[in-house]
């Protein structure tokens, strides 16, 4: 699992030394090159799609490897979701604490989607609605998909 | 090695951060407190073990869900990274801190059962031994969450790995299921320790 965000993602960030954990690790808490003035900055906002071809990510850093995407995280997750190759995926949310490896899961399926975050990892399957206390991306997202109804 | 149904009678809520709740997890944390080395623990779980996995099924339970929310006061430590802490103007880290106690919320599921039954194959006599001292599972133990009341051992006919409908009853590595492969795959850990990340991979898994 870490060897895929280290193989798809963490290895664009920061030199692999071995330890899967502590690379990813270093990749989500460490300082990198932004693309704008070239100043160091810790990914401390935005989103990530991690996929096992090439990875997307909003927040512009300097490193080559992966896209860029000016989309809003939930634009950029529900165009994922809508066009599902059945690979994996990992959807991550950046926010100023950083993200735990231990919140880090893959997608396999779009019954059991798993959005990680600083704060915890949700969980939801995208072909039903939402329920009244299900979570916020999954409401957001069957918003979207459904145009607001 | 016995195939048995093992269930906890509960008086109040179970506090959870997530996961599956194994059995083999459960024990394996028993063992540690008596043997205090990770691997010993591990190696004594009296459950079946087949290449790592464990004949121990998930927590089964059918609960009413709810959040809870706990208020911990947090001194700042000393040993903060420095690439985490704002930089003035010049670049210099702002040394001078406010060390006073600040309150994190930790918001946890809670979950409401009357029992919680998991199924295995393993030394019955074992397992009861034990579970039998155990009178708090799950987390927040000392808040009073999770008090059990009294665990039940019975045969059963179950594995703790599928079910009776070929379901997955704990996360088990694609290619060591045999069971149901319509169901979702997810990224679980399979085998204890079950907080490490190294240890999840693509199973199948309760939903």
């Amino acid at each position: 699992m870490l060897q895929f965000f280290n193989d798809n993602f963490g290895r664009y960030l920061v030199e692999q030394l071995g330890d899967p954990a502590d690379d990813a690790r270093r990749a989500l808490s460490s300082s990198h090159r932004m693309k704008k003035a070239g100043g160091l900055q810790r990914i401390a906002s935005g989103w990530a799609i991690v996929r096992p071809d090439r990875s997307t990510m909003q927040f512009e850093l300097a490193a080559t490897g992966i896209e860029y995407s000016k989309l809003t995280r939930y634009e950029a997750f529900l165009a994922e979701l809508e066009r599902w190759d059945g690979s994996p995926r990992m959807f991550i949310e950046f926010a100023k604490r950083p993200v735990p490896v231990a919140n880090l899961f893959r997608t396999f399926d779009v019954r059991q989607v798993r959005v990680c975050s600083p704060v915890g990892v949700e969980t939801f399957d995208f072909t039903k609605p939402p329920e009244k206390d299900g979570c916020k991306t999954h409401k957001v997202l069957w918003k979207l998909k459904t145009g607001g109804k | 090695m016995d195939k048995i149904k093992l269930t906890a009678t509960m008086l109040s809520p179970i506090v959870t951060g997530g996961g599956y709740m194994t059995l083999d997890g459960l024990l394996a944390a028993l063992l540690f407190d008596e043997l205090q080395d990770v691997e010993a623990a591990h190696a004594a779980i009296p459950i079946q073990c087949k290449d790592g996995l464990f004949s121990a099924s998930a927590a089964i339970m059918e609960p009413i869900k709810e959040r809870v929310t706990f208020i911990a006061a947090l001194r700042p430590g000393h040993s903060i990274d420095p690439d985490l802490i704002l930089k003035n103007k010049q670049g210099q880290l702002h040394r001078k801190f406010d060390t006073s106690l600040t309150n994190v919320l930790n918001t946890y599921a809670m979950l409401t059962a009357q029992t919680v039954t998991w199924y295995t194959e393993g030394d019955a006599a074992q397992i009861e031994r034990l579970v039998s001292p155990v009178q708090f599972i799950g987390k927040r133990r000392a808040s009073g969450f999770g008090r059990v009341s009294g665990w039940q051992i019975e045969a059963d006919e179950l594995d703790g790995i599928e079910g009776p409908f070929g379901e997955p009853l704990r996360p088990v590595p694609i290619d060591m299921f045999t069971g149901d492969k319509s169901q979702p795959i997810v990224d679980a850990a399979w085998r204890p320790a079950y907080w490490d990340p190294l240890h999840r991979t693509a199973c199948f898994a309760p939903t």
